[in-house]
Formats: structure tokens, sequence, C-alpha cells
């Protein structure tokens, strides 16, 4: 433990040291990228030690405030949720070396700096947290420092906007936390989070119900996913990738510690993780499909990815519930290896997204285009991020849903209401991967491939040194991953050990069963080379030229005659209309030679239309009423604080 | 041995098939039709010649072709044949087998994109709106199939001791299988009634639009890849219509290529009878499909206890 604190303490230097030295610009960044560097190498080989050796969990205390007790605890579940973070931090702050380069903006990066320090901190705080103090403390020190960071460009109205947004559900999800905390504590009358499988069980099911709010306001579990299609995009691209790939996460880490803390058995659990999961899933990678600003889609792509977590966790607790252990293991290890994936390829991915707006400036993919040319490092790592995202073989997101698909296949042999469930889970799984595929085929082919769209995209070009390093990283990983899973997967199977109520499985169908897709991905990529040298054969000594595009007998071409994101996408999220509202403004055609005539079409977002329509509103017009306590007298708020104090004291 | 010498022949044999659908079209039509073995002339054509590539395209353009080839490969390599295990076999495999189609599909709908042609886009658009739709009905099979046979590998379905057959026990199931597994193989093999690949108009093409810019050898790749695919979806109708398991490996043999001779036959019988469907039919054609083994798949929670 005392390594793990040494990490959190070089972080923590790594963040402060830039405020004192924020006028030597490149200084500044280097000694906080080195030090932050240092920290997460410690941090990782003390999380991987202790994954693989099979030690007991390592706890600290400490006295704070004399009433209250810190009380921090390594379990194998908090090490696994700690690879992420302390993987992906250095490399995104490695990214953005050359991404934050307006040296006279040298004070407001230092900040930057510092709260990406103090985020990583306490997210690795939140990971080891074992009391509700502890916990509570660490988590809104997450929030806080994220929604700074969010904010970096503050002069944009946009960008204040959804700063705020985020804010609010940040909050709002921390008063259902601490609603569940409440309960917890006057059952237990402890803090501790040792005696919390000890208060009843019909208290349980609510404790879950308002943790699984709280935490999955934080993850983006379809409705509360509302503040990150507008975070995200405001976000410097560098925060995006640590937001997305792993920040969320602590709200899934959330949901499997509340969980293996409660240990039921219930049914009802599943059936609330897995319905959640399916609706976030598919809905979420409906919008990220009508979405054309990149960081957007991006953003529905991880409430997609959330989803599909869920519903591994979801099989797994079915599998707990009706005993049906390959089940369990295989749902909960592919929920926990798609966590460790998704970080991987949703950080590149936000990378590649971040490099192409800095190049360009524009997110907008029917702005976009031929920028495989233009960007040739960029455009092959986002290729190879797109390809795992979309869970095809042999990307690493394939192996993670593979394995909850082959979890959900165990609980076939079920009945009733959980064969049910397993059934809508594989559909949703193959609904949404196809329609993944369908997303990413639209970014990819959109924005890199095809001919520019507009000048921006025609003047792009390469992005800077650090940045192209960190995404050939990422995506050299995702493949490696897919073609080696073996050592990945049994990390996850490691994490899992403290999950006490799956108990021990045999890793033996495991083992053969990723070393057999191991085998298979190889051989693709054999195959594939065979065929593209065979491919090379054939056209030794033939006559290659090259010409226009075939037009179908059009001889005028023009770039903007191309397939847009929105054209691309149309017919498929028309196919999901009444759940995905979109909104059309056609001027319309009259006259025998049309004038000018415009055209606009916009998806919508149930979640926020209905949040908007249902709860905001009829809020505000109630909480209008009270305007008048706010009247911007100074002695009469002091008097407010003391009417309180006093309260207080007479009731307490 | 048994499992590569069949593997070799369903290799050599697969470009046979599309020229008994063009055999029957013509019979139909009343015409003489092109000779049986005119997928091989055209093949070995294309090979000879040279290619043409349009400016607009990367390096992902001349993907398309060898990952979509080397996707139907990949399913060939793991699917029974003519009454043989097939050469690589785990539990599992069907996922991935789905899944590496879905690759290939992903290289071929970017290269289509590569191009910067209208024409494309509308080609790649519809492809992969029409796949999400097929993959569900897909996925639902192999859940039956599970259910049926506690198994998650072609080999154990078709080869193992209790076959999943119209045969066995839970064979009428099977009959609605069939049914909604042949009209997912005319939607992934953009067959008439959902895709026409004879069509005079780009416009109203999904397959054939997205690989118009493709020439020579690289044309000559995907359509191979192309005879795989749909040799593949018709084995798989071949194994649930007929048990092999004669013994005598020839005579599995011959009842396997008999019985896929049928299937391509009533391709060609669906293709001359019917149009082909206005675009907003088709994902309604594709959820009959999914409607029909999702009513199957219901059924076993009575059938099977």
């Amino acid at each position: 433990m005392d390594t793990f604190f040494l990490a959190i303490g070089v972080i923590l230097v790594a963040g402060i040291l830039p405020l004192t030295i924020s006028r030597q610009f490149n200084l500044m960044k280097s000694s906080c990228l080195l030090l932050m560097a240092a920290g997460c190498v410690i941090g990782l080989s003390e999380v991987l030690s202790f994954l693989s050796n099979s030690g007991e969990a390592a706890a600290a205390n400490w006295a704070w405030l004399q009433i209250f007790t810190l009380s921090f605890k390594l379990d194998t579940i908090s090490a696994f949720f700690l690879i992420p973070v302390f993987l992906i931090s250095p490399l995104a702050l490695l990214y953005s070396f050359h991404y934050l380069e307006k040296p006279e903006q040298s004070t407001r990066t230092a900040l930057n700096y510092f709260c990406y320090a103090i985020l990583v901190a306490s997210m690795a705080l939140v990971a080891t947290a074992n009391n509700i103090v502890t916990f509570a403390l660490a988590w809104e020190l997450m929030s806080l420092s994220s929604f700074f960071l969010v904010v970096y460009e503050y002069q944009a109205k946009e960008t204040r906007r959804a700063g705020y947004l985020y804010f609010i559900f940040a909050q709002g999800g921390a008063m259902f936390l601490f609603a569940a905390f409440g309960l917890i504590y006057s059952h237990t009358g402890s803090f501790s989070f040792e005696q919390v499988a000890a208060i009843p069980e019909n208290i349980k099911l609510l404790v879950f119900i308002l943790a699984f709010i709280g935490f999955g306001s934080k993850a983006g579990i379809f409705p509360l996913h509302i503040w990150l299609p507008h975070a995200h995009p405001a976000a410097p691209s560098h925060v995006s990738a640590v937001m997305s790939g792993v920040m969320i996460k602590m709200g899934i880490y959330g949901i499997v510690r509340i969980y293996s803390l409660l240990g039921s058995v219930d049914m009802t659990f599943a059936v609330i993780v897995i319905v959640a999961g399916m609706i976030t899933g598919v809905l979420g990678v409906v919008y990220a499909l009508g979405k054309q600003d990149m960081k957007k889609m991006l953003a529905y792509s991880s409430v997609e990815n959330i989803g599909i977590i869920l519903m591994g966790l979801g099989i797994g607790m079915v599998g707990v519930a009706s005993g049906v252990k390959t089940m369990a293991f295989f749902g909960f290890a592919g929920a926990f290896l798609h966590v460790f994936n998704h970080a991987i390829f949703k950080s590149l991915l936000f990378m590649g997204a971040g490099a192409v707006l800095h190049k360009t400036g524009t997110r907008s993919i029917n702005q976009l285009g031929g920028l495989m040319k233009r960007m040739p490092t960029t455009g092959r790592s986002f290729l190879a991020g797109s390809i795992a995202i979309s869970g095809l073989p042999p990307f690493n997101g394939f192996i993670g849903e593979f394995l909850i698909y082959f979890g959900a296949f165990q609980g076939l042999g079920l009945h009733g209401l959980p064969f049910v469930l397993t059934t809508l889970t594989i559909i949703s799984l193959a609904v949404v991967g196809g329609l993944a595929t369908a997303c990413f085929t639209k970014a990819v082919g959109l924005a890199f491939l095809g001919e520019p769209r507009s000048e921006a995209a025609a003047k792009a070009d390469e992005a800077g040194f650090t940045m192209q390093l960190v995404m050939v990283l990422l995506a050299a990983s995702c493949l490696l991953i897919g073609i080696f899973p073996e050592p990945f997967v049994q990390l996850a199977f490691n994490g899992m050990r403290d999950l006490n109520l799956v108990g021990a499985a045999d890793p033996g169908l495991f083992l053969t069963l990723v070393r057999n897709i191991a085998m298979t991905a190889s051989l693709f990529l054999a195959l594939i080379i065979g065929i593209t040298l065979l491919r090379r054969m054939l056209y030794v000594r033939k006559q290659v030229e090259r010409g226009p595009t075939w037009g179908c007998g059009f001889t005028q071409p023009t770039v903007r005659m191309q397939y847009t994101g929105t054209s691309y996408a149309m017919s498929m999220v028309d196919f999901y209309r009444p759940f995905v509202p979109a909104k059309t403004v056609y001027s319309g055609i009259s006259k025998i030679f049309p004038g000018l005539t415009t055209y606009e079409t916009r998806v919508e977002d149930l979640a926020e239309k209905y949040i908007h329509r249902g709860l905001i509103r009829p809020l505000v017009k109630y909480l209008h009423k009270l305007r008048w306590i706010q009247h911007g007298k100074i002695q009469l708020y002091i008097g407010y604080i003391v009417l309180a104090i006093v309260a207080l004291l007479i009731f307490i | 041995m048994e499992s590569i010498i069949s593997f070799g022949i369903a290799m050599l044999a697969a470009p046979l098939f599309p020229g008994v659908i063009l055999k029957m079209k013509a019979f139909w039509a009343g015409k003489k039709g092109p000779p049986l073995l005119i997928k091989y002339y055209t093949f070995f054509k294309l090979l000879k010649k040279g290619s043409v590539y349009s400016n607009s395209t990367t390096f992902v353009f001349k993907m398309g072709p060898t990952v979509s080839l080397g996707a139907a490969i990949m399913a060939l390599l793991f699917f029974p044949l003519g009454g043989t295990a097939p050469i690589l076999a785990f539990e599992g495999d069907v996922i991935l087998i789905f899944y590496m189609l879905a690759l290939g599909r992903f290289f071929t709908i970017c290269a289509a994109l590569d191009t910067a042609s209208p024409f494309e886009g509308m080609g790649a658009a519809r492809e992969a709106y029409y796949s999400t739709l097929a993959e569900a009905t897909v996925f639902v099979i192999l859940v039956l199939f599970y259910r049926l046979s506690g198994a998650l590998s072609f080999a154990e379905f078709f080869s193992g001791p209790a076959p999943i057959t119209v045969m066995g026990p839970a064979g009428a199931l099977l009959l609605l299988v069939i049914v909604s597994l042949f009209m997912v193989l005319l939607t992934e093999n953009s067959r008439v009634p959902v895709d026409d690949p004879a069509t005079h108009l780009e416009l109203t093409m999904i397959h054939e639009v997205m690989i118009l810019d493709h020439s020579g050898p690289d044309l000559a790749l995907i359509e191979l890849g192309a005879f795989y695919k749909l040799f593949f979806y018709a084995a798989f109708i071949t194994h649930i219509l007929h048990p092999l398991q004669y013994g005598a490996p020839w005579v599995n043999g011959l009842v396997f290529y008999g019985i896929m001779a049928l299937i391509y036959a009533a391709v060609g019988l669906t293709e001359s009878i019917m149009a082909r469907f206005r675009m907003n039919l088709v994902p309604k054609f594709i959820l009959t499909s999914f409607a029909l083994v999702f009513f199957a798949t219901i059924l076993t929670m009575g059938v099977i206890k």
C-alpha cells in the first residue's frame, strides 16, 4: 500500500509543480509529464504485481478531523480498475504536449495540468476507498477536478453550458449516492464498507437502485447520459480521452463495488442492470450514428460501450442469481476486459478526433474527408481504433464482447425470465455490433477517406510528434491484445478474484477458448498477408493506371456530391424513429427553376428532450416562486446563515 | 486429411454453382444462357487484366478485396463440408465466424467510401443498414441452435452425434429456420429480391455499386470472396435439410453437392419469379426472417424442458 501512496504523491507533485514554473512553458510541460509518467509507472507496477500474486488485500487507515477515518484498501477489483487509470493518464498527458501548444496560455495550461493530476489521483483514490467518507470525498474530488478540466476554454458560451450541465449531473448523481450511503449508515451505524452486507434484503434493493442511479449518471447510462455528448466536445481532447476512456469507468467500478458489498444474489439486481444495459447500448449507438460531430459521436459511442459492459455485468449477475457458474464467470470477465479495452480504443479515437480538430478546426464529419492522405498516421490509428471499437476480430474489442456472448449463451439452458433476458441480451449485442460497424465505417469512410469536403480539410497536415506517437502506441496495443489476449484475459480473471460471489471457477475452459481465438486471429492475419502477397504477384508486370472515380457516366462530379454522414446514417436512424426523433427543416422546391433551397436535419436526444420538458420546465416554474429569497442583500444572507445554525442547534 | 481434401474441393467448386443460378434463370426465361463454367472464365479473364485506380483512393481501397476474401475463406475453414469434419473447430467459433464476415463487410464499405463516389456511398449505406438487421436474425438462429444442441460450433451443430436437421425431433422448428436462413442468404449475398446484381441502373444496386471502381485482379478477388460467402450460407442450409451421415465419404460428398445445387437452383428460381423489392420493403423482408426464427426460439421454451 505504501508504494501506492508514493505513486499518488508523485502524481500530486506532478500537478503542483507546473503552477510554480508556468512561465517556462516547455519545461513545465515536460517536467509535469515526466513526474506523471513516473508516478503512473510506480502505481502500475504495484497494481500489476498485486494482481499477479495471489496476495491478501492491502489496507491502510488514517485518522482525519478526529472523528473520521480515511480508509483505503487495495483488492483485486480496485487493482483491475486502476490499470486503465495508470496506463491511459500519462499517455493522454504526453498527447497533450503537442495539443496544448499556446505559450501565451501557460497559466491556464498549468492549471489544466494541476486539475488533471488531481483527477488522476482522485480516480485512484475512488478505486481504493474503503469507507463511506473516503469514497464520498474522493468521488467529489474527481467530479470537481474533471469539471474544471471541461471548462478549459471557458470563454466559449457553449463550453460553459456543457460544464454546468456536467456539474449538475455530477452533483445530482452524488446526491443519489449520498442517499444510498445514508441508508447504509442508518442500518449499520458505521461508515465502514465491511458491514454493508448486514443490512436487510429489502433495503439492499433500494440501496442498489439509488447507487445505480448515482453511478449511472457518471457512467452515462441512458437516460442519465446527456452530459456526455456536451461535455466531451467541449473539453480539450486529452481530457475527453481520459474522461471517456477512464473516468466514466469509475461509475462501472462503483456498480461492481456496491454489488459485491451488498452480497445479494437477487435476480432483481440482474434485471435492472441488464435492461439498463440493453437500452443504453442500442440507443447509444443509434444516437452515435445520428451525430455528425466527431466528438459527440464518440461520446455517444461511450454510452453504447457502457451498455455493453452493463450487459456483461448483468449476464454475470444472472449467472450468480441462477447458479450457472460459467455464465457468471464469462459475463463478469467479459465486462472487466471490455472496461480495459474500451479505455484503450476510446482514448485512441478521442485523440484521433482531437488531432483532426486541431488541424482542421472542425469536428463535423460533413466538412471533412480525404484525411487519410493528409494525416496518414492519425488516419491509420483511427482506422485501427474503429475496427477495435466495432468489436471485430482480430482486434481487442472482439475479445471482451466474445466473452460476454459466450457467457450469455451459457444461460440459454435456463427457463423463464433468465432465458428471456439472455436471449434479448444476445440480440442486443448483435444489433449493437452491427450498428457500431455502421457508425465507425461512417467515421472512417467519410472523415478519412474520399475527397475533402471543405477547404480546411484539404489543407490539413499531420499532427505533432507526441500526438502521433501516443496514437500509434494505442493502435498497436489494440491489435496486440487482439492477437495475444491471454495475459490480458488473465488480468481480468485475476481482477475478479475478490468478487467473491462468483467463487473459484475452472480457468481451463477459459484459457482453451482464449487460445483458440488467439490462434484464429493469427491464422486470419497470416491469411490476409498471404492474399496480399498473392495480390502483389497478380499485379506483377500489369498495367496499373490512375484516373478519376467512375461517375456512372456523369463527367462533372464535385466533392459536394459525395455521400455525407447525414445521408449515410439517415435510413438507419429512421428505422429507430420513435426512439430517435429526427427534426427536418426543408424549404421545398416549388418553381420549375428552383431558387435557394435549404435542407437541415438534426437528430434529437429523447432523454434530453423529455428531461427538459418533464422535469426542468415544471421545476423552474415552481422554483420561480421562491425567487424573492434571492434578493442580493448581503446582510440578509448572513441572517440566513445565522438562522440555519440556530435551527440546527435546536434540532440536533 | 479428409477435411482438407473436402475443403480444397469446396474452394475449387464454389465458382461453379453461381453458374447454376444463371442456367436456372436462363431456363425460365426460355434462353440458352451462359455456359456452366462462366464464372471460371470471367475469373481468369479478370486475373489477366490490369487495373485503374481512382485518384481519390488510398490503401484501404486495396484492402477491401483482400479482407473480404480472407473472411470468407475463414468461414469455410470452420464449416463441415461434404460430410467431413471442419478443418478447425472450437466451442464458440460461430460467433467468431460471423464477426469475421462483419470485418470483411467493414472493409468493403470503407473501400466503397474511399472512392468518393456518391453511388458507392449509397450502396455502402444500404449494405451497412441491411446487414445490421440480418445480423440480428443470424444470432437468433444461433440462440435456437444452442437450445437444440447445447453447442456453439458448426462442427457440433452438424457433424456431432445428434446433428441439427429437419429429420430430427425439432424438425418443425427448423423449417422456419430454413426459410429465414434462405432470406438471410438472399440478403447477405445481394440476390433478388433484396438486390439485383444484373440491373442496368447503378442507383438501384447495393453490392454491385460498391465495387464499381474495382477492376482486374482486385475484382476477381472480390468475386471469389462472394462465391465463398454464398457457398457458406448455402452449405449452412444444406446441413439443416439433410444430415450427412452415410459413412462413405464419396456418398456424403455427392449428397452434399446435390443438395447444394438444388439450393442454388432455388435461388435462381426466386430470381426468375420475383422482381427486386423497393428499398423500403427490404427491411420488412429481413425483419420477417427475424420474426420467423424468433418465433421458433420462443417455441423452444415449450418444447425443450
